[in-house]
């Protein structure tokens, strides 16, 4: 049931015949991790928060720094220091007080994954390293939670979908190695990868629309343009070829 | 018979500042080789040794993942080879 005050503020998007007071019914019902509240995260919490998903849990365990603010439009200059995770709950809290923002500064690895994950019915990757993203992938797969890929560098960036059971996951794809250098990023980019993020995030909650499953979409910011590439599960996938062979072998009870 | 490589953005200006180069080969392995030829000093872009793609590239053929063997995979008169990095920012 949506409160009066609810129907006011997300009227404009219950007109849209996708979503609707069903739809939006199962937008309050959510529960949604973000890994990592920088500059994908952010585009991601707000437009999560903006739409009225009932539970965001963000997980970061960084402090603000002044270099994140041309990108992370969650901080501010006041909030330098602070942990990233504050920061976000504050400024979210104060965007929609309908939403619950419940907040986790701790670094996401073998040991706090499981728990971070728990009973949530999807995850945005919004890290900004590989070792934390093969980590999440894993659980996502594991535990059966759709998994909304991103990532960027300077003006390009990527995103794909992956829904456990049907789709290729990251591990599907070559293993990319961390550099130790900055990586140089201008924040238009994660702007725009951290949409589409929540769009997917957002389509699978509906259960409307394309989502992009066994697609992986490249965006480069200077072309301005998208390419599209086909990526499949590889069925000797040390991740989520066990789990996509049973999905279409003998699995026909569902 | 020619296969069309379309190089990342950051490779180019290695190639002349060409977006897409034009190889012959029966395979992808053989048409990095022909393409390296042309512009050797993209060699180091793409690969670790002689026989390794760098851990960062991927390679699609025909828009499809080419991953794993990517090197084995054969191709065809008119192909298309497109060739990108992976990225972990956030
Ligand atoms: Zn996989």
């Amino acid at each position: 049931m949506l409160t009066h005050r609810e129907k006011e503020r997300y009227d404009r998007q219950l007109r849209i015949p996708e979503v609707g007071k069903e739809g939006q019914g199962r937008l309050k019902q959510a529960k949604i991790i973000i890994a990592g509240a920088g500059g994908l995260g952010a585009p991601a919490a707000f437009y999560l928060a903006a739409a009225g998903v009932g539970h965001i849990r963000i997980v970061d365990d960084d402090r603000v720094d002044r270099s994140n603010l041309n990108r992370q439009l969650l901080h501010w200059e006041e909030d330098i220091g602070r942990e990233k995770t504050e920061s976000a709950k504050e400024k979210l809290g104060r965007l929609n007080p309908d939403v619950i923002i419940e907040t986790v500064s701790s670094r996401i690895d073998e040991d706090t994954v499981a728990a971070m994950v728990d009973r949530c019915d999807g995850i945005i990757d919004a890290l900004d390293n590989f070792s934390g993203r093969y980590v999440l992938n894993r659980s996502a797969v594991t535990l059966d939670i759709p998994f909304f890929h991103g990532a960027v560098q300077g003006f390009e960036g990527r995103a794909t979908t992956i829904i456990p059971g049907q789709t290729a996951c990251l591990e599907c794809l070559p293993r990319g190695e961390q550099t130790h250098a900055a990586n140089p990023i201008i924040g238009i980019t994660p702007g725009m990868i951290g949409c589409i993020q929540a769009s997917e995030c957002i389509k699978y909650l509906l259960r409307q629309g394309r989502l992009l499953e066994n697609r992986l979409v490249i965006f480069d910011g200077l072309e301005m343009t998208w390419k599209e590439f086909n990526i499949k599960p590889r069925p000797e996938c040390s991740v989520c070829g066990k789990k996509n062979r049973k999905r279409h072998h003998g699995d026909n009870t569902r | 018979m020619s296969v069309t490589i379309h190089l990342h953005k950051s490779q180019r200006h290695l190639a002349d500042g060409k977006a897409s180069v034009d190889v012959a080969g029966r395979t992808v392995n053989a048409c990095l080789a022909d393409l390296i030829q042309q512009y050797p000093d993209l060699e180091s872009q793409l690969f670790e040794n002689s026989r390794r793609l760098k851990k960062n590239v991927e390679i699609y053929l025909n828009l499809e993942s080419a991953y794993p063997d990517e090197l084995a995979k054969p191709v065809r008169d008119g192909d298309e080879i497109h060739i990108t990095l992976i990225l972990s920012g956030g």
